[in-house]
């Protein structure tokens, strides 16, 4: 994973001064955040009560996510919304950008995915400290019998720091397995006729890359639903 | 040069082994979830979820041989043809 000159419609950030190194994914996030404000903003202006048009699809957008994180969050689903289903449709954009030629996926970078990651690890450890006290959130990583606290301590602490390398590492090595799996095919599909001198490029990464749409879209899913039940397990704290 | 025929051996053979055992474990998970759709079908939103996440539990521990695998990628050593 070296060093690696991807041609993308962002490369023409580098001939501003200071921005010469800069990763072709960070300004595709850019792009993301700014083209699902933009959607957002254009679906909640002149709101009315009965919606059509833009604003239909945002508040369909709202509500299918709402209903989602609140049967994953027994208490208080609805409230973790704004946080979770930005979390959710932010991943999900940014996986299947890269399907469209001339943009590259941020999230098969390590440190997108870990940013990511780290951003639901303290949320997960702030609220429990928030929700339980300080105290009484390490009895909860202690276990219910109070005796076996030092075997189990131990245990939790590694489970807790295991989670942002496992959520990171599962985003990261998918996005980045698949673009890195129809790159070959799009080799393989161009250079099959070279034995017969013909330069007939097949598109043999068709099927692949709608694998790829389906995978980003699964993974994206598989991240929201950790997240909640990771920041749930952290309110109620019950092991 | 046993070097290079171990870490070749490596790379080739640790990804395919941890998707033998994954590909077992996620069958079984399947099919115990697909056992109890057919067995109680109103609950499909819950079964669906949890099946979901289980799989992705064990998707996760392939995914960690594949970054063994990109790691070790990049350091097998260069072919000399004699």
């Amino acid at each position: 994973m070296g060093e690696e000159h991807v041609a993308t419609i962002f490369n023409a950030i580098r001939a501003i001064p200071g921005f010469q190194h800069i990763n072709p994914g960070v300004p595709a996030s850019w792009f993301v955040i700014i083209a699902l404000g933009v959607v957002c903003a254009l679906g909640t202006r002149r709101m009315q009560r009965v919606p059509s048009g833009l604003q239909n699809l945002v508040e369909w957008a709202y509500e299918s996510l709402a209903s989602f994180i609140e049967r994953l969050m027994p208490e208080g689903g609805r409230r973790w919304t704004p946080f979770l289903g930005t979390l959710f449709l932010y991943i999900l954009v940014m996986n299947v950008l890269g399907v469209i030629p001339g943009f590259v996926s941020p999230t098969a970078n390590l440190n997108m995915t870990l940013s990511l990651a780290l951003v639901v690890f303290l949320t997960t450890h702030v609220v429990g400290v928030a929700h339980h006290g300080g105290i009484g959130y390490l009895k909860n990583l202690a276990g219910e019998p109070l005796i076996l606290a030092p075997l189990m301590l131990p245990v939790h602490l590694i489970t807790e720091l295991a989670r942002p390398v496992s959520l990171s590492v599962r985003l990261f090595c998918n996005i980045f397995g698949e673009d890195k799996v129809v790159g070959s095919l799009i080799m393989i599909g161009a250079l099959i006729f070279n034995a017969a001198h013909y330069t007939l490029p097949l598109p043999l990464q068709l099927p692949i890359v709608l694998l790829a749409i389906f995978t980003g879209f699964v993974q994206a899913l598989v991240f929201l639903m950790l997240s909640a039940s990771y920041i749930a397990g952290a309110i109620e704290g019950g092991h | 040069m046993a070097y290079g025929v171990a870490m070749a051996l490596a790379v080739g053979l640790g990804l395919p082994i941890a998707v033998l055992a994954a590909a077992t474990a996620q069958g079984k998970a399947a099919a115990a979830g697909m056992e109890s759709i057919a067995r109680q079908p109103e609950a499909f939103a819950d079964i669906r979820q949890v099946l979901l996440i289980s799989l992705a539990f064990i998707e996760s521990l392939v995914i960690y041989a594949l970054l063994m695998f990109l790691l070790l990628m990049g350091k097998l050593p260069a072919v000399v043809v004699q």
